[in-house]
């Protein structure tokens, strides 16, 4: 939970997890509701809302999580429909393809992605000062992205194969 | 006899022609993230063409588009599945889904357990099942692209369910099944008679311990996409005396369920089956079952 509690802090999110409806399964948390937690076994491989996992100290966010914080005041930033594009695809954002700010804008803060529908797309962590003139230099690296279902995917079919 | 001969000469006797057929790609609304409407108007914006499909409620065909429906931001935040239209059906086919405890037994690779979520509003609780781990993940990723809250997967064998210690108020029982020729150009050089009823086999053998975890008053929903009787109406006919089944009338796409097979008389209530010949979609095969009221 500490590493869950650590990353929400990061964007400034305002959200609270029950402590007693979080499980951790080898590196993964899931949330329950009281219902699952009333049928679960402990040999589940997957339970309710799927949180992240720890990978060598480093929580890693599920975009279910990264939804729910970009539901509350967390850090965010909107960028237009060709930076989403970019950004699915792995890529970073320009500081032209920004439409809309939302909390801290400083180098080394975290912050979500979200396009013009408001959909959270991925997270990053901004490079730069966004008040800088500068339109035509990295703003955003792209930290994680939803394109990562369709890199799973590939790794999968790869998997099959061999 | 070539195997294909084989076989079409089976449908012959079964009263259908066989023809080749071209599927349309179709995808289902996710109605639990968005409205229906909003999605479709924002693949239209993209160019993506959609047709509703009339027999369905969330299931669109794709008419047009010029890049992989797979791939959009819409597809990607879960908006909608990509799930061929007769396999949309089986989950529509319960009655009253909200607050359930419902079974998906072959789960794996998720779209009718997604499909399910999406029906129940993530109220209940779906405890889905699949044998091979390796498509787990496939179903994991899927949950999770689709936001669905209420599941709990297990890596288990469907006959094994009784480990799990609970009672279902609606069972899916989409078989793991030989497949038919519509979806899998090289099946009529796959597959052998054989297959078949070693498939049948399994497949009794997953009803018979689905149906000691259904309540008394539950619903079972059976489904398969192989065209052969012995997966389908011969399997509901044997679950029919045996297992003291009864099917249940069901309104939607397909031809009733055959009651007379390759000369073999069968429980005249089969028709409530539903058969679905390749043409508009895949092969498909249907019901719903319930337990037989003078034996609950």
């Amino acid at each position: 939970m500490r590493q869950i509690s650590n990353f929400l802090s990061k964007f400034n999110a305002n959200m609270s997890l029950d402590e007693n409806l979080v499980v951790k399964k080898d590196d993964r948390y899931f949330l329950l509701d009281l219902n699952l937690k009333s049928l679960i076994r402990n040999d589940f491989l997957y339970a309710g809302i799927y949180l992240g996992r720890n990978e060598n100290d480093t929580f890693l966010p599920s975009f279910n999580l990264l939804a729910m914080m970009a539901r509350t005041e967390a850090n965010k930033i909107t960028v237009d429909e060709k930076s989403e594009w970019l950004f699915i695809c792995g890529r970073d954002v320009f500081k032209r393809g920004i439409t809309r700010l939302s909390g801290p804008r400083k180098r080394g803060d975290y912050t979500l992605i979200l396009n013009e529908q408001g959909d959270c797309l991925g997270f990053g962590r901004i490079t730069r000062d966004l008040n800088d003139r500068d339109e035509g230099k990295v703003a955003v690296k792209n930290i994680a992205d939803i394109g990562d279902f369709l890199r799973r995917e590939s790794t999968q079919k790869r998997h099959e194969r061999f | 006899m070539s195997s294909k001969d084989f076989f079409v000469n089976r449908y012959r006797q079964l009263g259908w022609k066989y023809t080749s057929v071209e599927l349309n790609q179709a995808i289902r609304i996710n109605s639990m993230s968005t409205e229906r409407i909003d999605v479709k108007r924002r693949l239209e914006s993209r160019g993506i063409q959609l047709e509703k499909i009339p027999f369905l409620e969330a299931g669109f065909w794709i008419t047009k588009s010029d890049f992989s429906v797979g791939a959009t931001t819409e597809y990607l935040l879960g908006l909608y599945s990509l799930q061929e239209a007769a396999a949309q059906i089986p989950a529509t086919l319960f009655s009253e889904l909200k607050d359930k405890i419902v079974l998906d037994a072959s789960a794996a690779p998720g779209g009718k357990t997604v499909q399910l979520a999406d029906i129940m509003h993530n109220t209940g609780a779906i405890i889905a099942l699949d044998v091979e781990k390796r498509r787990l993940s496939a179903l994991s990723n899927h949950l999770e692209r689709c936001h669905v809250s209420n599941t709990i997967a297990y890596h288990l064998d469907a006959r094994q369910v009784r480990r799990l210690n609970l009672k279902f108020d609606r069972i899916l029982l989409d078989m793991p099944c030989s497949g038919n020729f519509a979806t899998d150009k090289e099946w009529f050089n796959r597959r052998t008679i054989e297959d078949v009823l070693n498939n049948a086999k399994l497949q009794r053998e997953i009803m018979i311990e689905a149906k000691k975890t259904l309540k008394e008053d539950g619903e079972i929903v059976y489904a398969t996409c192989s065209l052969e009787p012995e997966e389908d109406e011969l399997n509901i006919d044997w679950a029919i005396k045996n297992l003291g089944l009864q099917t249940q009338n069901i309104d939607c796409y397909g031809e009733k369920g055959l009651t007379d097979v390759f000369g073999k008389k069968l429980d005249a209530s089969i028709q409530n089956c539903r058969r679905i010949w390749p043409q508009e979609t895949q092969g498909f095969f249907v019901c719903k079952l319930k337990k037989r009221t003078n034996l609950r």
